[in-house]
């Protein structure tokens, strides 16, 4: 018969001699077992709070975190149905010792304009300002008070996301404070709907924040939309 | 031959001659093997001392299928091919914000960025150190990478790398992805244990041309243990061994040395050895692969399910939402236009329910499979367009990809090597390097 390796090729475990068959044998087990508690634990992961995953939870977030983390609630169970538009004002010190405060910039309306008629958004644009935002509501209490750690995290990320855009020099000044808010809008429903939606937009506004050296990022000396003076 | 390889019933609707040959050889796509066992199990022999012989007959015909062969070799390639296609897209469409998306002085700073992992443990290279020229090194090796293996160059190797450079991009500024960075987060894993590079690479090429002295191999090998070692040094200090994490560094480390073991034993070692390290590479990669198409399952299953519960879901009007949203409506016209018509819409909304609830069933019928494989492809098409999203898009239809008939892609093959002049068809080739003693080299 010649090689066992040609034999093996068409044969599998089969066509290994004994002792390399009980090799064979036990990584088959051991890898069959990995296989299926990976697709479990995955599966746990993803289904609704049940059961199992009471009794286990511990176990299954020790196996799936961080690198296995995942949601697949895509648009569910029902899709975003507001634009959330997030908006920042800056107080700037002027050289003159005079402060004055900027209206309302509206930065995820800058992100719209970048994303409109592109094919290729970028993660800056899409994701940025907009995940950013949804990090802050969510480690946030509705009084803007930070949940531990991450709501601190969310709330420097946050100011520096506004630095980059917002330039730490401005209209020939230095921007001392920024205040955030966001403006919530309900999509109006489609026009064969009778349903009535009230598009009236509503805001929830941060307190203000002093800009320290920390909440600027690379980039930041200038304003994005305006040449520094 | 064995006794059970022709014997049994097969069942199987002959997708080409080159699939019925089911020598093991042959392999058809894990996938398409499903409805195979449904319809074994449905025939029950009359005899009871039949019944006995044919259940261990499946038993072992069941071993040597898993064993004898990588199975879904083109399906591995596509899903190679695929994500790494997608990957090297997205880091070349965001050369110029790399900095602002992962550099040490972005918004989501190297500091911020290591308070959070601090706390999760989760891999990335980019926290070793601060400094910009390390952050733009980490980038060109994710590129780097990403080009050689969907060019399939030493393929094992680049989808470690591969994983190095996803892992530590995304694990390094979570917050700036979206579900596109999830699936292919995972696939780079769950790639990483298969036999991705049997066709369509240049390592098949290379095996194909036959044995050669062969000095790239040790020489990368040499430089991704030196690779390794200084991360491990750099790492050992921040407790990350103990934070769950560890478990990567034995893939890491599990994966060199066995290159190097092959290495040895293709040279040095007996048929035998070889044969054992070949049918454990199998063993792997079809685990692998089956976990590739649970996790897609698993993707429609959730997206789907949750969605029935969902109020506009079921009044038919949920896809009117996401065209209004002004960051998922690049092209408004567009999106207004299809939002005019309230039917469209209610088709659409539920026709997206149906096939995904539905598409972990339909692996049980090819041809009902690979029509809503069809429309799920499209849908993600639409999805790039009309959402703004081609690259959560891409990463989906690569994910999809591992359901695709064997016929399908060796016909998309055999096309695409007409497309090269004097080029020789895949299916030549993959059979010169079958027929061909393949020279097992460091790094293969």
């Amino acid at each position: 018969m010649g090689h066992g390796g040609a034999n093996a090729a068409s044969r599998g475990i089969a066509g290994l001699p004994f002792r390399f068959q009980v090799v064979a044998a036990l990584a088959l087990a051991v890898i069959g077992v990995i296989a299926c508690v990976q697709i479990g634990m995955v599966f746990l992961h993803v289904a609704p709070s049940n059961t199992v995953s009471k009794e286990y939870g511990k176990a299954v977030d020790d196996w799936i975190y961080p690198e296995f983390e995942q949601n697949w609630k895509l648009f569910a169970p029902n899709p975003l149905q507001q634009n959330i538009n997030v908006q920042a004002r800056a107080e700037i010190k002027m050289p003159g010792g005079t402060v004055r405060t900027t209206d309302w910039i509206d930065f995820s309306a800058q992100d719209g304009a970048a994303i409109q008629h592109n094919p290729l958004p970028s993660h800056t644009e899409q994701n940025e300002l907009r995940r950013g935002w949804d990090f802050f509501v969510g480690s946030h209490t509705d009084d803007n008070k930070p949940n531990g750690l991450r709501g601190e995290l969310s709330e420097q990320y946050l100011r520096r996301i506004v630095m980059l855009r917002l330039g730490a020099h401005r209209d020939g000044g230095t921007v001392d404070r920024i205040q955030v808010r966001s403006m919530t809008t309900s999509v109006k429903g489609p026009s064969w709907s009778d349903e009535k939606t009230d598009t009236r937009p509503s805001y929830r506004e941060v307190p203000w924040w002093t800009v320290t050296p920390a909440d600027l990022p690379g980039g930041a000396g200038d304003a994005r939309t305006e040449a520094k003076r | 031959m064995s006794t059970y390889d022709h014997d049994g019933p097969t069942g199987r609707p002959a997708e080409s001659p080159a699939a019925r040959t089911a020598n093991g050889r042959h392999p058809v796509a894990a996938a398409d093997a499903l409805p195979d066992a449904s319809k074994a199990s449905d025939r029950t022999p009359q005899a009871p001392r039949a019944a006995e012989a044919a259940a261990e007959t499946r038993a072992a015909r069941a071993v040597r299928l898993v064993s004898a062969a990588a199975l879904g070799p083109y399906q591995s390639a596509v899903v190679r091919i695929g994500f790494s296609a997608t990957w090297l897209f997205f880091l070349l469409r965001e050369l110029p914000n790399r900095r602002e998306l992962y550099g040490p002085d972005g918004p989501w700073s190297w500091d911020l960025g290591n308070r959070l992992v601090s706390g999760n443990h989760a891999f990335t290279a980019l926290l070793w150190t601060d400094s910009t020229v390390w952050f733009e090194i980490v980038y060109a090796l994710a590129i780097v990478s990403s080009a050689l293996l969907m060019l399939g160059w030493r393929t094992r190797t680049m989808s470690v790398v591969f994983m190095i450079g996803v892992l530590s991009l995304q694990n390094r500024s979570v917050f700036m992805g979206d579900g596109g960075d999830n699936v292919i987060h995972l696939m780079a894993i769950y790639l990483v244990f298969t036999r991705c590079a049997q066709v369509w690479s240049l390592d098949a090429r290379r095996a194909a041309r036959g044995v050669r002295q062969d000095r790239v191999g040790p020489v990368l090998w040499a430089v991704c243990g030196l690779g390794l070692l200084v991360g491990t040094w750099r790492t050992s200090g921040s407790g990350v061994f103990g934070g769950g994490e560890w478990w990567l560094w034995v893939v890491f480390w599990g994966m060199w040395a066995v290159q190097g073991l092959w290495w040895v034993v293709g040279r040095f070692a007996d048929g035998d050895s070889r044969a054992l390290l070949d049918v454990l590479g199998n063993l792997v990669h079809n685990a692998a692969m089956v976990v590739i198409m649970a996790e897609v399952c698993l993707v429609y299953a959730t997206a789907g399910w949750y969605k029935i519960q969902g109020s506009r879901w079921q009044d038919g009007t949920a896809l009117f939402y996401p065209l209004k949203l002004d960051y998922f409506s690049p092209w408004p016209e567009l999106s207004s236009l299809l939002g005019t018509s309230g039917v469209i819409v209610m088709l659409l909304t539920y026709g997206t329910v149906m096939v995904q609830v539905a598409f972990p069933f339909t692996l049980f019928n090819r041809r009902v499979k690979n029509v809503l494989l069809v429309a799920m492809m499209l849908e993600h098409a639409g999805i790039a367009v009309l959402l703004g999203l081609p690259f959560f898009s891409l990463a989906m239809i690569a994910a999809d990809a591992v359901f695709l008939p064997t016929s399908f892609l060796r016909r998309v093959g055999a096309y695409a090597g007409r497309l090269r002049p004097g080029a020789r068809l895949p299916e030549q080739r993959r059979e010169r390097a079958e027929q061909a003693e393949r020279p097992r080299t460091l790094v293969g």
